[in-house]
């Protein structure tokens, strides 16, 4: 017996929508349950970060850096200070780059608890979410240990960081980091191996690698994909090669590889992974050095372009800077992972239903922020 | 204290009235007045109870205060007031696209539907309001009443998410009955009986008399049915009819105020009927589990109450811990799983009978 | 049918290992608890002072503050912010380095160097500061910082600045009446021609 075909419905999702992760609306053509279209309409949340940046000093980017991916600030400050520096070729001290790559990881785990915890709730557990907050809320308190903001923290500058490290801060990391560890495979227990959530999550939403990489996508989602590429082992930047640690790729454990568990399960595996990374360098973390040795006095690269990709907790995300010789970079473009993730939406979520989309969209793990810019 | 025992009473009460159709209309109002009461607690209680309990499932305190007038009272007591004052004051709107009879209607059948099936729940020996000799075949008929109130709702908001989940909740309902009745039907065949009061005089004797406890297969059948129970209840892992991170509010996205509240009143009047239906049919009922002791009429009321809180209080341990399902495994589940089971069910307790009754 | 019974056995175990989780945190609920009530408790604050070196920079991210007393007039935090909600505007001053009684004018800061300039309007937009700290590196006076840190003892940390009206988060830090003062006396012929 084939499907039987209704007429078709147009619905509309967003841009106020429990689960949009935003400001998202989607344009979702359905027959009944079964989706058969989505057209996915950005731009709520534009902000002219590109036109923006043009008009102001280099400096003065990184405050608009951190409100592009909101939930992962140090990331992005990471990317652009990186790009900048190497237009200008500056060396930063090896401490700033050990306070760099701790930052960054800690963002990333922050960055991957919400991404978790909202996934969780857009299939309807709500507790898991909660626990990832409560977790993700000790890390954000120890951010404002270091720089005194807890979401937007224009951490990261050009040729070092803003303030040192405080007293104290390598024991409290490690403090977090001993309570954090057992916490993941709670989560797991309470969520990942969920029946109820393993059926609606595996082999649902399947990103085949040759789609995944035909749409440019990146990060955990084209990991979860099976493609192993992760920008911090393939194209090393900052100090990332001399840390030991694993490109969790999905396998399909539990339904066909690239559904939404590979994708949720990619991104718990990075998680344990960025710990290892931590704990690596918060054991070599130097004593001594000021951060602000390598601070220029005034920003002002030479005349040029550079493009240059971090690997952001979303997926490769890159700067694209020219300068003309001023102050003001002449062009600055920001290639975002989650809108080339949001353009794979149509293709994989075709065919599944309502309740599906919801799942795919979560599992894509969007920052509207960012789309939008 | 059924209707006719009170109009009886009222009889003798006020001679001078004797025979006249005002003491009727006052057997039927004043029980229906206290029922309406029970259902307004029950709610009140609940609804504190749940934001309790999923607090602390997830390392929180729930609605907090230190004292009357600071935010909700003493340990947030008066939230559940504060919150029932809310929907009251709130503008009452109706979409300008709304069927408008039907959207007004919706709410208040599917609070009948719950509220006509308490009728029959026996509180006590003597402390029900309708004891009839169909007692469970009466609350099964007429708990599937509510679905045409959720229908109604999401067809008549002329918004498609809660015609999605009027649809939804109408095809779950429709077929999460059917396990729950073959469920019962192995009580029916245990006790022979039809009646409530009857279900639980068999139940006498202690908690081992119990038909939960009275063979294994009954046990698998309390557990379907306390299953299709959560699902007629629409609650977590069954809430697909709300779902809110799908369909926003499903059938009652565009209710507010006091009509949005009466579907709060009925999901918990309907949780307080499927839970009663379950302590009656396998776990005694009013009857103290030690025999002999603590079975006044007072006791009973508070047995009664206390197991089905302890169901009640299960019913938000699943939902604070469980994902939710879609809709086609929702079906499987029913179909697939409980329906097999819950006929196996029939069979084994037919042979246990058989063998050991 | 292997596996029809081997998925109820595994939605039994997984179910069941999520119920004694929750279970778990239900009963462990003083020591778990990371709710505070937020008017009668509050979030502690990070420990500020260890470890920064203060005399340089100050890590709160709280409400602006300039001391006008020490203010020399030189914009360099107006142009160090990204969101432009610093506007500043400047008088020079007759005599470099003297007290103007009538206005509150300081001429000399308390690190000793003299002012050339009278600062006639100094406002912050808090609406649109977006918390950046930028504007208060630059300073060589060290006189613009957020509330609380190093200045703690004279701007005791504080968080909670909602007001009832947007425009009482537009701070007015110039001293009062000097807008109109320096005006007087830059325009005298002016004000001469209108008596």
């Amino acid at each position: 017996m084939g499907i039987i075909h209704g007429e078709e419905m147009v619905l509309n999702i967003g841009p106020q929508h429990p689960s949009t992760h935003g400001v998202l609306r989607l344009k979702v053509r359905t027959d009944g349950e079964v989706v058969s279209d989505i057209y996915p309409v950005i731009g709520y949340l534009h902000r002219c970060f590109e036109k923006h940046c043009e008009n102001v000093t280099y400096e003065q980017v990184i405050p608009y850096t951190d409100r592009c991916d909101y939930v992962a600030s140090m990331n992005n400050n990471l990317g652009y200070a990186i790009t900048v520096e190497e237009l200008m070729g500056i060396e930063v001290p090896e401490k700033v780059e050990y306070i760099r790559i701790i930052m960054a990881e800690f963002n990333r785990i922050a960055s991957h608890l919400l991404a978790l915890g909202t996934y969780g709730l857009d299939v309807g557990a709500f507790t898991p979410f909660l626990y990832m907050f409560r977790d993700r809320e000790r890390i954000l308190d120890m951010f404002e240990l270091i720089c005194g903001a807890r979401l937007l923290y224009n951490y990261i500058w050009v040729g070092g960081v803003s303030h040192d490290l405080p007293k104290g801060f390598v024991e409290t990391a490690y403090g977090f980091l001993d309570y954090f560890e057992p916490q993941v495979k709670e989560y797991n227990n309470l969520l990942t191996y969920n029946k109820i959530f393993i059926e609606r999550t595996a082999d649902v939403g399947v990103m085949p690698p040759d789609v995944a990489i035909s749409y440019g996508v990146t990060g955990p989602n084209l990991r979860g994909s099976g493609v192993k590429w992760d920008i911090r082992k393939d194209e090393p930047y900052s100090i990332y090669n001399k840390f030991d640690f694993e490109v969790p790729v999905g396998k399909g454990e539990l339904g066909t590889v690239g559904d939404c568990w590979d994708r949720y399960w990619v991104r718990m595996r990075e998680i344990e992974e960025s710990v290892k990374i931590l704990r690596q360098a918060l054991k070599a973390l130097p004593k001594g050095g000021d951060v602000h040795q390598a601070i220029p006095k005034k920003i002002r690269p030479p005349k040029g372009s550079i493009y240059k990709r971090t690997e952001s907790p979303r997926g490769d995300l890159a700067y694209y800077i020219t300068s003309d010789g001023t102050p003001k970079p002449y062009r600055l473009k920001m290639r975002s992972p989650a809108f080339t993730s949001i353009s794979v939406l149509n293709e994989i979520s075709r065919g599944w239903m309502l309740s599906d989309v919801i799942a795919i969209l979560g599992s894509l793990d969007i920052v509207l922020g960012e789309i939008d810019r | 204290m059924t209707v006719d025992a009170l109009y009886h009473w009222l009889n003798e009460t006020f001679p001078f009235l004797s025979g006249n159709e005002i003491l009727i209309v006052l057997a039927i109002l004043i029980p229906s007045v206290a029922l309406f009461m029970v259902i307004a607690v029950n709610a009140l209680v609940l609804v504190y109870a749940e934001r309790k309990v999923s607090a602390f499932m997830q390392d929180r305190v729930g609605p907090m205060g230190q004292g009357v007038g600071l935010h909700a009272g003493k340990w947030g007591l008066l939230q559940t007031v504060a919150d029932a004052l809310k929907l009251i004051s709130k503008e009452d709107i109706i979409p300008r696209l709304a069927d408008r009879k039907l959207f007004i209607m919706a709410p208040f059948v599917i609070f009948v539907g719950a509220f006509i099936a308490v009728i029959a729940l026996p509180f006590g020996e003597t402390i029900i309001i309708a004891d009839m000799n169909i007692g469970i075949f009466y609350i099964l008929a007429v708990s599937s009443f509510g679905v045409i109130g959720l229908i109604l709702a999401g067809w008549s908001s002329n918004n498609k998410w809660s015609l999605y989940g009027g649809m939804r909740s109408a095809a779950q309902i429709i077929s999460y009955e059917i396990p729950a009745g073959l469920s019962l039907i192995t009580v029916i065949m245990l006790t022979e009986t039809l009646s409530m009061q009857g279900i639980i005089q068999y139940q006498s004797g202690g908690l081992f008399s119990w038909i939960v406890f009275s063979s294994p297969f009954s046990f698998i059948a309390f557990i379907v049915y306390f299953i299709a129970a959560i699902a007629e209840t629409n609650r977590t892992p069954f809430d697909i009819p709300e779902a809110e991170s799908e369909l926003v509010g499903g059938f009652h996205t565009e209710y507010s105020g006091m009509r949005w509240s009466f579907f709060f009143l009925s999901e918990y009047a309907n949780m307080l009927v499927v839970c009663g239906v379950a302590v009656t049919g396998f776990l005694g009922g009013w009857q103290s589990p030690i025999p002999g002791y603590f079975n006044t009429a007072g006791w009973s009321i508070f047995w009664f109450i206390s197991k089905i809180l302890f169901l009640v209080f299960v019913m938000m341990w699943v939902r604070w811990t469980f994902p939710r399902l879609r809709v086609d495994q929702l079906m499987d589940i029913c179909w697939k799983y409980l329906l097999p089971i819950a006929l196996f069910n029939i069979f084994g307790v037919g042979i246990w009978t058989l063998i050991f009754g | 049918m292997k596996q029809y019974f081997l998925n109820i056995w595994e939605t039994i175990i997984s179910l069941s290992t999520g119920f004694g989780i929750t279970w778990v945190h239900m009963l462990n609920i003083k020591k778990g608890n990371v709710t505070l009530q937020y008017p009668e408790e509050k979030w502690p604050r990070p420990e500020r002072n260890i470890g920064f070196n203060h005399d340089d920079y100050n890590v709160i991210r709280s409400r602006l503050t300039v001391d006008m007393d020490d203010c020399i007039g030189c914009l360099k935090c107006m142009r160090a912010c990204p969101v432009d909600c610093i506007s500043i505007e400047t008088v020079k001053a007759e005599t470099r380095g003297e007290d103007i009684k009538d206005i509150g004018h300081v001429g000399i800061t308390s690190s000793g160097s003299k002012k050339a300039m009278v600062v006639t309007r100094f406002d912050i937009d808090m609406t649109e500061c977006c918390y950046c700290n930028l504007c208060t590196y630059p300073c060589p006076e060290d006189c613009i910082f957020m509330t609380g840190g190093p200045n703690a003892d004279r701007h005791p940390i504080d968080y909670e600045f909602s007001e009832y009206d947007r425009t009482d988060l537009i701070y007015r830090f110039a001293k009062k009446g000097s807008k109109e003062k320096m005006e007087a006396q830059m325009f005298p012929k002016k004000e001469k021609a209108e008596a």
